[in-house]
């Protein structure tokens, strides 16, 4: 997995290439959490080039999201690809978070 | 002991305090709760992962609880990738009374503690009455937390309510009212977890296998 980062209007945005899971996905927290931690509580993945996600990613995702909201924002994500959105389905995470199809929308859902 | 696992927390939640035991009835549901126990402890402590298909290792190095690391093994041993449900069959069903086993680790834990009590004068069962219940309580305020606040729950806290569910814990703990209430809200969070689905899953079969017999015997 690899992961570029940028700040602009107060938003954190992470652009993720490759599978998020039990390897790869503690990187992606510890980085989105440093983020809210320094005062960027709004979160957005960019999940357009994921190729897969197994539950330890849907568990990142899910305790990403509990961190941005705890400190007053939000994780928004956009760009998920057919397998993607599948997993995001079932595992019932449209109630959980936004999800955008582009990125305006994704920092129109965090206010941004 | 250094905490307890998803495992043993079921286990405490299942026992009942007048008998120190897990209704008879139950006993199917508890050995599919252990089971999913065991694998959920594994993922969080990023040993194994999930998809939707299959369940497999990430990280072989025991964790140095010599019950999850007998789970660990047979996993790691396993030529074959197979799926959570796969998983939680095999140990459920084909590994003994994994309830006895939890009794045992919660015995030399000091949560619980190992009587003979007898009944109708003659008879003599073993019963586990819990030392302080403090494990229990706390159990129970997470899973009401997760229930009623409707704020993101832990990983830890979702898995525990999917196996409470499953194993009949919440129809226990809640009025058939406050059930009916948070049931989108329970079905919402156990969705959230791969093998918290797999459990409620294979526990669904093992009712309707068990209702089929039933039915069988009375026809």
């Amino acid at each position: 997995m690899e992961v570029k980062n940028e700040v602009a209007d107060g938003v954190a945005l992470y652009r993720i290439v490759g599978k998020i899971d039990a390897l790869t996905g503690p990187d992606l927290q510890a980085a989105a959490g440093s983020a809210i931690n320094a005062g960027s509580p709004r979160i957005i993945f960019d999940m357009r080039e994921v190729t897969y996600i197994s539950s330890a990613g849907v568990r990142v995702i899910v305790l990403t999201a509990k961190h941005a909201k705890a400190a007053n924002g939000g994780l928004a994500v956009f760009g998920l690809q057919p397998a993607i959105s599948e997993v995001f389905e079932i595992a019932g995470l449209r109630t959980v978070i936004p999800i955008a199809s582009d990125e305006t929308e994704a920092r129109s859902k965090l206010g941004a | 002991m250094k905490h307890l696992t998803l495992a043993d927390e079921i286990v405490v939640l299942m026992l009942r305090d007048d008998t120190g035991a897990i209704k008879p009835a139950r006993a199917g549901s508890a050995n599919i709760a252990i089971a999913g126990g065991i694998l959920m402890e594994l993922a969080l402590l990023g040993r194994i992962d999930t998809d939707l298909t299959s369940l497999f290792i990430v990280d072989p190095k025991p964790v140095g609880d010599e019950f999850l690391d007998h789970a660990l093994q047979d996993i790691a041993a396993e030529p074959a990738r197979r799926s959570s449900a796969w998983w939680i069959e095999r140990f459920g069903f084909h590994n003994g009374d994994l309830s006895r086993k939890v009794l045992g680790r919660l015995v030399e834990a000091g949560i619980l503690r190992e009587e003979d009590r007898q009944f109708l004068w003659m008879f003599s069962r073993r019963a586990y009455p819990k030392n302080s219940g403090r494990e229990e309580r706390e159990a129970k305020a997470r899973l009401m937390s997760v229930i009623f606040d409707d704020t993101l729950p832990t990983p830890r806290d979702t898995l525990l309510l999917s196996l409470a569910d499953s194993a009949g814990v919440l129809d226990e703990m809640l009025s058939p009212e406050e059930v009916r209430k948070a049931s989108k809200r329970i079905a919402e969070v156990i969705a959230l977890e791969e093998i918290g689905r797999s459990v409620q899953a294979v526990e669904s079969i093992r009712r309707e296998v068990v209702a089929a017999a039933a039915n069988a015997r009375l026809s």
